[in-house]
């Protein structure tokens, strides 16, 4: 029995609040149904592999499956419309043993999903707002890539790196992770949940600091970048007081809005480095409003490569035409009869 | 249901439930029969009367539609010209200002303006009528903006027979045919036959004949001028109450025999008596039974006012047997 | 923009006047005491409390059939309420609008609706006054999910769009028009979905999260106010009540266990537990919100009940100006 391959979309993910104040794109369902269609087409090319999807309340990935008239096995949603639906539904994609998850979101829908599977395999596309962890790629592409490493055509420690994540322990609470960034914001509330004024935010610990893409990992990425492979985190201050801030970097903290951010202080530190946070103040996961901390109540974050494992497209691919995966068997036959 | 006495098939029936029924035999006598509106299949009709078809006749047959009178209407149409025969919900008349475009301009001129190629056998089922504070938006009887419509047919039953015999020739008819229906005569009862029957549309009947007076009406006011007859009866005028039952086409046959009998005439609906159905059935009868009349013809309506809220100002706007015995009185000087 | 402390027990305030008002006004029904139909709002508080807190008298909304909450968050005193509810003559509308087109035209309420998807349209018109005339105010339209598929709702986004006029459109999703779920009325699920089509950004957001309503409603008339066009919002909420009245007609619509769920959710309960929790109001602070209101509501139904008939006389009175 071949392992299934897992499709988790989001229906909420590129929806919010910075679709107003950062111009950001719009990721309508349609769009999204059909990105998960493509990504059908692109595994049926490759052969047929069990599907394990994420029967989620827009029916996104359900009716690209029912107009696909394929077969596959639904998990069914919580239904609470919120991050939980994803969190649960890896949970349960762990239990089906999938050899790879496509997720269609941006950070937050990867995040949560982690946050149910630490170390899935993912296969992430873009329709988020923040994508600093999904790669952009296309779907169809996509969906070859997940096929060929469900069918063993190409070898999954090839083309796979484990993830640094920030692990977030909270007194008394439940457990959460960051993918990205996790940030202190001295906001009081999660209310619309992006992150929209840097003027609160006084720290950000980052796994990955990249100039090129948005959010607080561009704050960082502009001061000292530090990619993926790195071994280390970056741990920043900020203060928007012009009297504690020793510099300031001019950065898109969302899509289509920057911000000038002052910085007290820079760290990079190893794995295994954590921070205490004490509240009152809110803490920011992956670019959104995600835990309230009560007066006194202490989280530590911590950073580690314990994380997801990511495939990366390309290397899939290439190793894909290397190994004629995509010769299709006529013209095996043919070349046979041949010789 | 109370057993009849008189004939083994006709039972007491409400006028929800003979709706209902009519709607059923139509749906069974009629493969190319649905029934389309809001909120018609799940919850059966706000008034009920959809009751139960959902379950007998599938989703394919009595749908739910979104909140979009233009485009129900017009499927209704496009439907109709391409040969189904679609019973189409207006849920309250009032609604009809949503989709005007749809009846005025389509589905009453297709026919003439294709030059009689195509046919439309819809049937239109739409709620009129005050009384229960539903106020300006939901208590209308827009019944003349329909009639003013060459190329409709309307219909307005008074009873539960009628209501279920009306209902039964609309949807054999093949014009479109709107059956306006009325919210406080819901709970009323009448005999109505089990089987499926028609009231022809374009008869009027006379509900309750007399020599000295005519009234002419229809719908609920059939019953408030009954009422009335029976208070002027006492006065020693004797009332022919003409229930017209069909205002397009209009029964002018029966009007005018009754007047010439009478020599006098009212006319009561509930709508505003401006520019309503009244003013052109006087004129009828004015113009082909002048000689016989020996008073004006006088009209009952509405004032010229929205429907109120207040239930006491709504009383004192919808006509009723008081208000007609009155206007009688002044014009019979009795 | 994170709202204040006194911005929170503002919202908190027409929260709780929204559903002690409601509350009642829904028993007083059932009891027969109320002509006509109420659709109930119990629910949705959040929504219009979130959005109204930044609005002034001199900006406009237009409401719809369930309109007493728009009214009372907008700044609707509970005896004129009552008294338009009961039909009597020192109610808004002089007993003759009730429920369905209760408004303040002082304060900018144009009037609830008894035509789904009639306000939008309307609205239109208000924003184009606000342009006309440089005043600087906003119009801002709610309507249902339902209201989402009357075609006035496509013509007035369009409108608002291409004349890039200061308003915003809050779709209240319920996930109901009716008794007909979502579902089975349009095969969106994310009305929010379609802005992009009419030319306007498009948000969903929590309409159970006071914060989060007015977060997204602050941005949308902000971004109104400086000219910069028209926003379609859209609001995830659930009336506790049936479609009508409380209980309704009975039907078997929507599960026990849907409304339960929702009910966890309760925009109120969420919201005064983290006001509590955040020592922005004390326990007893918040009882003291509702106690005034409790007394504000009967010294409501007093005044209406006292308050006379409309004379049958006025019957005529203000058909034309
Ligand atoms: C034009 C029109 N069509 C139909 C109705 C009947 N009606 C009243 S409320 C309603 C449902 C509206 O649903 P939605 O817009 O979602 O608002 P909600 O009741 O859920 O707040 C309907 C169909 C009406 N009043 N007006
Ligand atoms: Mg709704």
């Amino acid at each position: 029995m071949k392992r299934p391959i897992g499709i988790a979309a989001n229906p909420a993910s590129g929806k919010d609040i910075r679709r107003l104040v950062a111009r950001a794109s719009v990721f309508d369902n349609q769009e999204k149904c059909s990105i998960v269609a493509r990504c059908l087409v692109g595994i049926a090319a490759v052969g047929h592999a069990p599907i394990v999807y994420f029967d989620d309340t827009h029916r996104i990935t359900r009716s690209a499956i029912e107009d696909a008239n394929i077969s596959a096995t639904p998990i069914e949603s919580l239904g609470t419309g919120t991050a939980r639906d994803t969190t649960r539904v890896a949970v349960d994609m762990k239990d089906f043993d999938c050899r790879v998850v496509i997720t269609l979101g941006g950070d937050g829908t990867n995040r949560a999903f982690v946050k149910g599977w630490l170390n899935a395999p993912l296969l992430p596309i873009s329709t988020g707002t923040n994508n600093v962890f999904p790669v952009i790629h296309e779907a169809t592409v996509v969906g070859v890539a997940a096929a060929l490493i469900a069918s063993e055509m190409v070898c999954f420690d090839d083309v796979a790196d484990q993830q640094k994540v920030i692990h977030v322990r909270i007194d008394d609470e439940d457990d959460d992770i960051a993918l990205i960034d996790a940030v202190v914001s001295m906001d009081r509330f999660i209310g619309a949940r992006a992150l929209l004024d840097c003027g609160q935010l006084r720290t950000a610990f980052l796994t990955h600091a990249n100039p090129a893409a948005v959010g607080m990992t561009a704050i960082g990425g502009l001061l000292e970048p530090l990619n993926t492979t790195v071994d280390a985190g970056l741990v920043i201050e900020l203060s928007s007081n012009p009297a504690s801030a020793r510099r300031w970097v001019r950065a898109p903290i969302a899509p289509g809005l920057f911000q000038d951010v002052g910085i007290c202080s820079l760290q990079r530190v190893a794995l295994g480095h954590s921070l205490e946070i004490i509240g009152p103040c809110v803490l920011a996961l992956d670019g959104e409003r995600e835990r309230v901390l009560k007066p006194c109540q202490r989280a530590i974050l911590a950073i580690e490569r314990d994380g997801p494992w990511v495939i990366d497209v390309e290397r899939a691919l290439h190793a894909a035409a290397k190994n004629g995966a995509l010769v299709p068997a006529w013209e095996l036959n043919e070349a046979r009869n041949a010789g | 249901m109370a057993e009849s006495k008189t004939q083994p098939e006709a039972r007491e029936l409400t006028y929800v439930a003979a709706i209902n029924e009519a709607v059923r035999a139509v749906l069974t006598e009629q493969p190319d029969a649905f029934v389309a509106g809001e909120d018609v299949a799940g919850a059966g009709s706000v008034f009920g009367y959809y009751k139960g078809l959902l379950e007998e006749f599938g989703a394919e047959r009595v749908i739910d539609t979104p909140i979009s009178e233009e485009g129900i209407v017009g499927l209704g149409v496009g439907a109709a010209a391409t040969g189904l025969r679609p019973i189409i919900d207006i849920m309250f008349m009032d609604f009809m200002g949503e989709c005007m475009d749809e009846i005025t301009n389509q589905m009453a001129k297709m026919r003439y303006m294709f030059g009689g190629t195509a046919y439309l056998p819809i049937t239109v089922l739409t709620m009129s009528g005050a009384g229960i504070s539903m106020a300006a938006q939901h208590s209308q009887s827009l019944e003349a903006w329909l009639c003013h419509l060459p190329g409709l047919k309307v219909v307005m039953p008074a009873t539960p027979y009628d209501a279920k015999g009306l209902i039964i020739s609309a949807s054999r008819d093949d014009n479109p045919v709107f059956v306006v229906l009325n919210k406080m005569s819901l709970g009323m009862k009448g005999e109505v036959p089990e089987d499926s029957y028609t009231v022809p549309i374009g008869e009027a009947s006379i509900v309750r004949p007399g020599e000295n007076f005519t009234i002419v009406t229809y719908s609920r006011m059939v019953h408030e001028s009954v009422k009335a007859a029976e208070a002027l009866s006492s006065l020693g005028v004797e009332t022919e109450v003409v229930d017209l039952r069909s205002l397009q086409p209009l029964d002018t046959n029966v009007v005018i025999e009754s007047v010439k009998r009478t020599h006098r005439a009212m006319v009561v609906h509930e709508a505003v008596r401006f520019g309503g159905m009244g003013g052109e059935i006087a004129a009828q009868i004015q113009e082909l039974a002048f000689d016989y009349l020996d008073a004006p013809v006088a009209r009952v309506g509405a004032p010229f006012s929205p429907v109120p809220f207040s239930p006491q100002l709504e009383q004192s706007y919808i006509p009723n047997a008081d208000k007609i015995v009155a206007e009688a009185r002044t014009l019979l000087d009795v | 923009m994170q709202p204040s402390d006194d911005v929170l027990r503002d919202i908190h305030r027409r929260m709780v006047r929204i559903r002690i008002f409601e509350q009642e006004a829904g028993k007083l029904m059932e009891a027969g005491k109320i002509p006509g139909a109420l659709h109930l709002y119990v629910g949705e508080e959040a929504v219009a409390a979130g959005v109204m807190v930044h609005l002034s008298d001199a900006d406009q909304i237009t409401s719809t059939h369930r309109g007493h909450g728009h009214l009372i968050a907008k700044g609707g005193e509970f005896h004129k309420m009552f008294a338009e509810i009961f039909g009597r003559v020192d109610g808004y509308c002089k007993g003759k609008g009730g429920s369905m087109h209760i408004s303040d035209m002082q304060i900018g309420m144009l009037g609830a609706n008894g035509i789904v998807g009639a306000g939008p349209p309307i609205a239109v018109g208000a924003a184009f006054t606000n342009k006309f005339k440089k005043s600087g105010n906003v119009a801002v339209s709610f309507f249902g999910d339902g209201a989402s598929n009357e075609g006035s709702v496509h013509e007035a986004a369009n409108m608002a769009a291409l004349y890039k006029l200061p308003i915003v459109f809050i779709c209240e999703n319920n996930g109901y028009g009716e008794y007909t779920p979502q579902a089975h009325h349009q095969a969106i699920v994310d009305v929010a979905d379609r802005a992009r089509g009419y030319g306007m950004p498009g948000v969903v957001v929590d309409g159970m999260d006071a914060v989060a309503v007015y977060e997204a409603a602050g941005e949308a008339i902000k971004r109104a106010r400086a000219g910069e066009g028209p926003t379609l919002l859209e609001c995830k909420t659930y009336r506790f009540f049936d479609h009508v009245g409380v209980r309704g007609m009975g039907l078997s619509y929507r599960s026990d266990d849907e409304l339960a769920k929702w009910q966890q959710r309760d925009p109120i309960t969420l919201f005064e537990a983290t006001l509590i929790e955040q020592n922005i109001v004390s326990a007893e602070e918040a009882k003291v919100v509702h106690d005034k209101v409790e007394a504000e509501v009967q010294a409501g139904i007093e005044f209406a009940e006292a308050s006379p008939m409309p004379d049958p006389a006025a019957l005529l009175d203000d058909v034309y100006k």
